[in-house]
């Protein structure tokens, strides 16, 4: 073991190169996990993936470390075996910020020993004051990119990183937060290797994996304010401009295209709907974007990030087009499509039929 | 018509020594052919050597000859899964038809093809008399023209490639594409394995996309002071800062009013030389200006940044499998030669000159209609329903371009 990561740094951070040697060294089988001595752990693992489902971030347990760190390869093998992306990506999300929490706490240079562990980015450590701020470290800007480009907030853009001699300059914050992305990204990546598709829990394990699906299916809440699918007229002016460059097949920024995909899921249009929305954009790849669509899909009901971005944003990134009365009272496309819906729904106003199967 | 141009290209392929047609890794790459007159890409080529691929194309001249910016396990694959991507240089590609030159009125025209109507220069996005996106347009090149696309080539590398990206001198080089710009490849390992969203963020930041500057220090304490970053910082941040520097400094008090309110703009002009001692001061101080909020300085920094953003074919940058032209091919819409370029001799670099394939010979042609055309040292036009007998360089190039025809 490393000089400053201890057995309870094992527990808080389980990606560490340290963590996972520690766990295949015990030579556990999943199967014997639902024996009655390890009841405990297994309780463990339960609670963790409940308290994912309910949005608890707990920090890590450590009155009992060993359970604690075979808790975790246990619960991500309930995950797994559940085949839902709803809740491979609510378990994703909740463990990444328990870990960005720890993370906050934790010393510079234990920051820097955690990211040099965890992941193959060759991070360093620098000195770099800036008038009002200090960037204590530098990561390769390729790692960056590769770490990064799942956010989808402006101060995730490249453009607006410290970037110098191909290296990104980063502060504590900032590294905590990438350290927990890309946690999460290898949680979710992981899901779609091959050997996982054929993934089934060990037969001793079905009732807790029940259990499980059964506390996922009671917990997930529906977003039915909106109707089940775009309402042409009723659409934000952002929204429709980005539309129109999708039927001209311009290349959509990384910004639009999430913009749009959010937003049409949002609005109820299913994964293969907005798929075909983006057949005739000259940079589409079909896979890929499956992928990114599914990723937003999966995460809607959970109210938490995968919203569009709010006018603000789409401002910033020159994607606003449109200050109707509409626009003037919302400070985001879905309060705008709400408000308009609402408004064509009036006795004398419009009706909105649904249009979906139009396309664009 | 295309019968002499292929005769001619065939000559040029068979004197041509192989090794000018090696490029990098050339086992790992996939190649592609458009013919003459063919509208069917001939892809999925796979050639081992420079011999056996100036081999193919001598016997089969074609047009066009790309090869892919990716590395391959199976060039040859169909199927993208098969082929297995190993990887893909990064591309700039710089296109004069993308850059508002003035020159663009001279030889530039565009027509509505909807209701008609018709102008000169740069092309409308849509047309101004009655809104449709179809717009035709008959587009020429000068040395203007390419003057400016080679100004920006210099701008991607000297202020982005090297300082920012950290790429040094030996990773890229810098091709005339043979016609209407100049394609920058970067070839260190670097930036090989990045995925498109990676390669996306790389065209936004040298394209100046979503900059926001608060992410660069810009910010009022609340005690009202604005603070922001030093000129000598790096990156963006820096670079804002320097740009901010050189707008006030060079700017008239008009100049300052297109960007800010009135009041504001007097008094930054009025305390100018105030201003620029404070945000050059160390720590530098960016406030105590009357009505001079960060919304102002927010407005003059994205002013000031106009010229340090680079025009790119942002689609190029971002594509981790692109076609691109293979060095020393002739471009099929020009006859003229792509063509490697000296990066520290750019500046006295003469495309219109250095990459003309054809030197020897005359042609005799008819031409429809051109502008003024310059083609190593030989001039023309503008000029109009001719037939003349001229070098045989520049006969081709308007045959290529479609302005005339062989008599
Ligand atoms: S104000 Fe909001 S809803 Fe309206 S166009 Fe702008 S971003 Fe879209
Ligand atoms: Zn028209
Ligand atoms: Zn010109």
């Amino acid at each position: 073991m490393s000089l400053m990561l201890t057995k309870e740094d094992l527990a808080k951070y389980p990606f560490l190169k340290q963590s996972i040697a520690y766990i295949e060294s015990m030579q556990l089988n999943l199967g014997d996990l639902a024996a009655e001595e390890y009841s405990g752990i297994l309780r463990k693992a339960l609670t963790r993936i409940k308290d994912s489902i309910d949005r608890k971030i707990n920090p890590a347990d450590l009155s009992d470390l060993e359970s604690e760190i075979i808790s975790y390869p246990l619960s991500l093998a309930l995950v797994y075996g559940s085949k839902s992306n709803w809740l491979l990506n609510r378990f994703a999300t909740i463990e990444a910020k328990r870990v960005e929490e720890e993370l906050r706490r934790e010393p510079r240079d234990k920051l820097l020993e955690i990211a040099k562990s965890g992941f193959s980015w060759e991070i360093e450590p620098v000195d770099l004051r800036l008038e009002w701020e200090e960037l204590p470290f530098s990561i390769p800007l390729q790692s960056y990119l590769e770490a990064a480009t799942s956010f989808n907030d402006p101060h995730w853009k490249l453009i607006n990183r410290y970037v110098k001699g191909g290296r990104v300059f980063l502060n504590s914050g900032s590294l905590a937060r990438l350290i927990s992305e890309g946690f999460k990204t290898k949680i979710i990546r992981r899901a779609s290797e091959r050997e996982l598709h054929n993934f089934r829990i060990p037969e001793a394990l079905a009732p807790y994996l029940d259990e499980i699906q059964r506390y996922a299916q009671e917990n997930m809440q529906f977003d039915d304010e909106l109707p089940q699918g775009l309402v042409s007229d009723a659409r934000p002016p952002c929204i429709a401009a980005i539309m129109e460059d999708v039927k001209a097949g311009k290349s959509l920024s990384h910004m639009a295209r999430f913009a749009l995909t959010t937003f049409m899921v949002n609005v109820g249009e299913s994964v293969d709907d907005v798929l075909k929305l983006f057949g005739n954009v000259a940079d589409f790849d079909e896979g890929k974007a499956r992928y990114q669509i599914e990723h937003i899909a999966g995460m809607i009901g959970s109210r938490t990030k995968y919203k569009p971005p709010k006018c603000d944003v789409l401002r910033s990134f020159g994607l606003c087009v449109g200050m109707d009365e509409f626009c003037r009272n919302a400070k985001h496309p879905l309060n705008y499509y709400r408000n308009k819906l609402r408004r064509m729904r009036k006795p004398g106003g419009q009706t909105g039929a649904r249009d979906r199967k139009k396309g664009v | 018509m295309h019968e002499i141009v292929r005769k001619e290209f065939r000559e040029y392929y068979s004197g041509l020594r192989a090794e000018d047609l090696e490029i990098p890794d050339m086992p790992e790459r996939e190649f592609a052919f458009l013919q003459f007159g063919g509208e069917v890409m001939i892809r999925h080529m796979k050639f081992l050597d420079p011999q056996s691929l100036k081999g193919y194309i001598v016997e089969n001249t074609p047009a066009h000859i790309y090869h892919s910016s990716a590395y391959y396990k199976a060039p040859e694959a169909t199927d993208m899964n098969e082929k297995g991507w190993l990887g893909a240089d990064l591309i700039f590609d710089v296109d004069s038809d993308h850059i508002r030159t003035e020159c663009k009125e001279r030889h530039d025209r565009w027509r509505c093809m909807e209701c008609g109507r018709d102008g000169t220069g740069f092309p409308p996005e849509s047309c101004p008399n009655c809104g449709m996106k179809k717009i035709d347009t008959r587009t020429w090149i000068c040395e203007d023209c390419l003057e400016a696309a080679k100004k920006e080539v210099v701008k991607i590398i000297d202020e982005y490639l090297l300082p920012d990206f950290g790429v040094s001198e030996s990773d890229f080089e810098v091709f005339f594409s043979g016609h209407r710009g100049y394609h920058i490849h970067v070839r260190g390992g670097t930036f090989r394995m990045l995925s498109g969203d990676g390669r996306r963020e790389i065209a936004d930041y040298v394209r100046g996309i979503g900059l926001d500057i608060r992410a660069h220090g810009f910010r009022e304490e609340k005690s009202g002071i604005l603070v922001g970053p030093d000129m000598k910082d790096g990156g963006w941040r820096g670079r804002v800062a320097r740009a901010v520097y050189e707008f006030v400094n060079r700017s008239s008090l008009e100049d300052m009013r297109k960007v800010v309110a009135p009041t504001v703009a007097k008094s930054l002009y009025e305390n100018k030389e105030k201003f620029l001692r404070n945000i050059s001061s160390y720590p530098p101080y960016w406030g105590g200006l009357k009505g001079y909020t960060l919304e102002s300085l927010e407005k003059i920094a994205f002013a000031s940044i106009k010229g340090l953003t680079c025009n790119i074919d942002e689609r190029v940058t971002i594509d981790s499998k692109r076609l691109i032209r293979c060095p020393n091919s002739l471009h099929g819409k020009s006859g003229l030669r792509t063509l490697r370029v000296n990066y520290s001799c750019i500046d006295n670099f003469d495309p219109l000159k250095e990459a003309v394939a054809f030197r020897h010979g005359s042609i005799r042609i008819y031409v429809k209609e051109a502008p003024r055309v310059r083609i190593g040292d030989e001039e023309l036009g503008p000029l109009k329903d001719k037939t003349l007998e001229v070098p045989l360089a520049l006969g081709l190039y308007l045959i290529c371009r479609g302005a005339a025809e062989p008599r």
